[in-house]
């Protein structure tokens, strides 16, 4: 499946060097409509905005770890809303314990990658998650 | 990837250095909550957390030791705070007052984009301490986030749902 340029993503880390990484990292892949947030609390009314507005986000790509609201917690809730249960969902984590990656799983994750990782894996991983929708 | 290199990258390494120090600063009142109060087991898990944050950016710009530190720092914080003798957490404090003290060093010389300087703070034996210091701790599994306060065990039809969704 090809995928549009202007597909919707929001790019959601607390920490700014990792955003800008990987907004730079979409960029060179070729998308052109990236939004970030800085924690889980803040993208999700984004994303329930998005929603109301007509325009929802089409990718999320989030940090497991974050102050607020971990990337895990943003998933259960995107999951438990009618509509969003199929939303494309990248989780990023520093290292992956095998516990919480059957927990992510079970949340319902698209995929995962692990830090660090090159522009090219993260369009390998994007490949595999809209290829296989 | 190596930013670290990428003259055209200096502005996200800048970056990575400010957020750095803010959250060496976050971790330097968590080991005095700590150091007041031995007991406080949460302090030490959120100081896991935090130099957690830091560990996932260093790996990414390729700042190898200060990931590395991180890390031993990041499976010290976790795994003292899940266990109850009190001299060994003061230990662990103070060895993590000491790791702080050579992290912020770190991050300066990585500002200056000084490398000689880095050489010489004698990086690798401070690893050697905290490997050691890590290895107290082995016989505990968590060394990352805490999901649930009481962990369950799958049940079956949780498994069956498991294996679907990886497509098994």
């Amino acid at each position: 499946m090809a995928l549009k340029a202007d597909i919707k993503i929001l790019v959601v880390d607390d920490m700014s060097t990792m955003r800008k990484i990987i907004k730079n990292m979409l960029t060179q892949i070729g998308f052109t409509n990236i939004t970030e947030a800085d924690d889980g609390a803040t993208a999700w009314p984004m994303i329930e905005n998005a929603i109301k507005d007509g325009k929802p986000y089409e990718f999320i790509v989030s940090d497991w770890n974050m102050p607020q609201m971990s990337g895990l917690d943003l998933l259960k809730n995107i999951r438990s809303t009618p509509g969003m249960e199929k939303l494309p969902f990248l989780m990023i984590t520093a290292e992956a314990e095998q516990g919480n990656v059957v927990i992510a799983v079970k949340a319902g994750v698209s995929n995962f990658i692990v830090k660090p990782f090159s522009a090219q894996v993260l369009k390998e991983k994007i490949d595999r998650i809209f290829n296989n929708k | 990837m190596n930013i670290l290199n990428d003259p055209s990258m200096k502005e996200i390494v800048d970056d990575f250095c400010t957020e750095a120090d803010n959250l060496f600063n976050q971790l330097e009142n968590s080991l005095t909550i700590i150091e007041a109060d031995p007991t406080n087991r949460k302090e030490l898990e959120k100081f896991g957390q935090v130099i957690d944050r830091i560990m996932g950016a260093a790996k990414s710009i390729g700042a190898t030791e200060i990931a590395t530190f991180c890390e031993l720092g990041k499976v010290i914080g976790y795994k003292s705070s899940q266990v109850k003798e009190l001299p060994l957490i003061e230990v662990v404090t103070a060895v993590l007052f000491d790791s702080l003290h050579m992290l912020r060093k770190m991050n300066q010389s990585l500002r200056d984009g000084n490398e000689k300087c880095m050489g010489q703070l004698n990086t690798k034996a401070f690893a050697t301490r905290l490997n050691w210091l890590s290895e107290k701790f082995k016989d505990i599994d968590r060394a990352s986030c805490e999901i649930e306060t009481k962990p369950t065990n799958l049940n079956q039809s949780s498994i069956d749902e498991l294996m679907k969704t990886l497509g098994l």
